[in-house]
């Protein structure tokens, strides 16, 4: 039976969207995963998550795929030694050398490869399975056909549902943090307005150093591939022009992806409204609900009206929030080395 | 005698080989990673490969060999065979970004040997050390990492590193050709439109530069007054990314650091400094949008940080 997994973007979600019919939720704890820190839970809530979901049956994957410091390593063994110790259900990764880590302590704890490890081809596959993970997502670039070919590969396959579409490869990106970042250590946040650079500081030891503008390295993406570009080719300029980086709902898609057994169908949103992610989360429900209750009498049709608002609804919370990100990305910054 | 230091370059086709003086450089990558249909790539001209490796042997200088970035099912029988013409030719080393690739070189290929590239995400001494075991001998450090980071990398893994010391910062990589849209408008096709340089402009002066699959900073990553400090800090392979960029550009930045590698290897401190201000000229004539040093500081990657006066009108500078 296929999982469905749903964002725990705030505690608030987590309840929202087991309540919605989710089967699994994940949560970022704070600094550690590809969102800032407004979308990312306290250990105290995460083991609250854990607790919460396992006495509705459900599960949780925690979300540490930021790409951390080579002397954070200590601290996420601590954070992972926690979480294994309060029951969590997987971890979702993306760090090589971390995955090996976490794997050689924690043998028994399932490491799930995210998004942001660009698992492309079939060797990359067995790369990350020879280091231990059980389950891999698949790149948001594949199509469902080289998804199909991959039904022999020794791993569960994730398949993000509903997600964005970045122009560049998600975790091949460093476009945002070329533009602006920040950074400070997260056992010392900034009251106002975080410090530039604070590297020159001691580390504490279970620290997490945290960089705003860098999703690989804990923060929000500015989006900055959204901005209105100046295209200057030397026998002109095209004004105004934009990479590509729209975000999606899989429909058609979603019966193919059951068949073929696909383990895990994730919405990705934590950015997102805790009701809109519930409605979307109540939409996928019901629609694997209804293809495998009977596969051979299931229509789309009541789908499509449905997903339409829906559409609707995320594209102008995704407007809001671009041009947040953007207006972000265009202030001074502060601090110096 | 045995160069004290490597400095290495990057182009992509047999016509780009044959336009560039490269009597400055040690080694050279071939191939384009970003794009199978790049006019001429080496990685698709196996021919064209084969003769290039032969070409830059016979100049005495290293020859590296290019894989895809990011490469599918369907690129991997050409991946498999840009390794065996590699490998037949005797090539110095190959560069792989992707860990597929690095599986199939380290099992398949073991007598090739393997960089690990700047889109491998080494962020990580755990990383650097898992890629060891998969016979990585060099690698280059993940773009976003300061020299604090590099530094304990390079301690603890054991490896060689690879720092980009001038060029256009590699900033992603797509799966589609940004340019293929704008084909009508600039009255250029693929494949000759990406050999226009493409900058995009953005408010407060961010500039970037697309090849397409490629986005790349707009700025030019320049660590010339910093030199001496990298050589300090023991690092001896350095990288100028002319991927993009003109035989000329290429020749003429190529020696102007190979004089100041070879000023600061030999101590000689006043002729860097008195040599410093003609080498800026040329860099200030190739890289007209301004400069930046990335992320070795800690910083934004489009900032600069020294006392050399920058061209751009946003940078910072300590002095």
């Amino acid at each position: 039976m296929v999982e469905l997994l749903a964002p725990g973007g705030k505690m608030e979600m987590v309840k929202k969207v087991l309540d919605c019919g989710a089967d699994s939720v994940y949560v970022g704890p704070k600094g550690w995963s590809r969102r800032r820190l407004e979308f990312e839970l306290s250990d105290e809530e995460i083991q609250e998550s854990i607790e919460l979901a396992h006495r509705w049956g459900k599960k949780v994957r925690i979300a540490l795929n930021t790409q951390p410091k080579s002397v954070e390593a200590p601290a996420l063994l601590d954070k992972v030694g926690k979480y294994a110790a309060w029951g969590a259900d997987a971890l979702i990764m993306t760090d090589v050398g971390c995955i090996a880590l976490v794997h050689r302590h924690f043998p028994d704890l399932p490491v799930h490869a995210s998004v942001s490890a660009n698992i492309l081809n079939d060797e990359d596959v067995r790369f990350y399975e020879e280091l231990g993970v059980s389950e891999i997502v698949a790149d948001t670039k594949l199509s469902v056909r080289e998804l199909s070919q991959r039904s022999k590969i020794p791993v569960g396959v994730e398949v993000l549902v509903h997600a964005s579409h970045c122009y560049t490869y998600i975790g091949k990106c460093w476009m945002s943090s070329y533009i602006r970042t920040e950074h400070f250590h997260l056992d010392e946040p900034p009251a106002i307005s975080p410090p530039h650079h604070l590297t020159t500081s001691p580390i504490h030891p279970f620290a997490k150093d945290t960089f705003i503008g860098s999703p690989n390295r804990g923060g929000l993406c500015h989006r900055v591939c959204l901005q209105d570009w100046d295209a200057d080719y030397g026998d002109g300029v095209l004004p105004s022009v934009q990479m590509r980086n729209d975000a999606f709902f899989l429909l058609e898609d979603v019966p193919k992806l059951i068949d073929m057994g696909v383990r895990t169908l994730k919405v990705q949103g934590r950015e997102y409204s805790v009701a809109l992610v519930g409605e979307i989360v109540r939409f996928y429900r019901d629609l694997i609900d209804a293809y495998t209750a009977s596969p051979t009498d299931f229509t789309l049709e009541p789908f499509l009206q449905r997903l339409k608002d829906l559409w609707h609804q995320r594209d102008e919370e995704r407007k809001r929030k671009t041009a947040e990100l953007l207006a972000e990305s265009l202030l001074p910054v502060v601090g110096r080395v | 005698m045995q160069r004290q230091f490597e400095l290495n370059t990057s182009l992509s086709n047999r016509a780009d080989l044959e336009a560039s003086d490269l009597s400055s450089y040690d080694a050279v990558y071939l191939g384009n990673p970003f794009c199978r249909i790049y006019e001429g790539n080496f990685l698709e001209r196996l021919n064209d490969l084969r003769q290039a490796i032969r070409k830059v042997k016979g100049l005495g200088k290293k020859a590296y060999v290019c894989t895809y970035a990011t490469p599918r099912n369907m690129d991997m029988a050409q991946v498999r065979k840009v390794l065996e013409v590699a490998a037949s030719e005797g090539a110095d080393a190959i560069e792989a970004h992707n860990l597929g690739v690095v599986r199939i070189v380290h099992r398949e290929f073991p007598t090739l040997s393997l960089h690990v590239g700047g889109f491998a995400n080494i962020y990580t001494d755990l990383t650097a050390l898992v890629l060891k075991e998969h016979g990585a001998l060099r690698f280059t450090p993940n773009y976003e990492l300061s020299l604090d980071e590099i530094d304990l990398l390079r301690e603890r893994s054991g490896l060689e590193i690879e720092l980009l010391l001038h060029g256009k910062i590699p900033l992603g990589v797509s799966h589609e050709c940004f340019l293929l849209a704008h084909q009508k408008a600039a009255g250029v096709r693929c494949p000759q439109i990406c050999q226009k340089d493409w900058f995009l402009r953005g408010p407060n002066g961010m500039v970037l530069k697309s090849m397409g699959k490629w986005v790349a900073s707009g700025t030019d990553m320049c660590m010339l007054e910093h030199l001496p400090m990298l050589i300090a800090r023991g690092y001896r392979i350095f990288r100028l990314e002319t991927i993009s960029e003109t035989p000329a550009y290429r020749a003429r930045i190529g020696r102007v650091y190979q004089e100041a590698l070879k000023a600061t290897l030999n101590d000689e401190q006043d002729r860097f400094l008195s040599r410093q201000h003609e080498w800026l000229k040329v860099i200030r004539e190739l890289c007209p949008n301004g400069l930046s040093n990335g992320y070795y500081f800690g910083r934004t990657g489009r900032d600069y940080v020294g006392k050399v006066p920058n061209i751009r009108m946003e940078a910072k500078t300590d002095g």
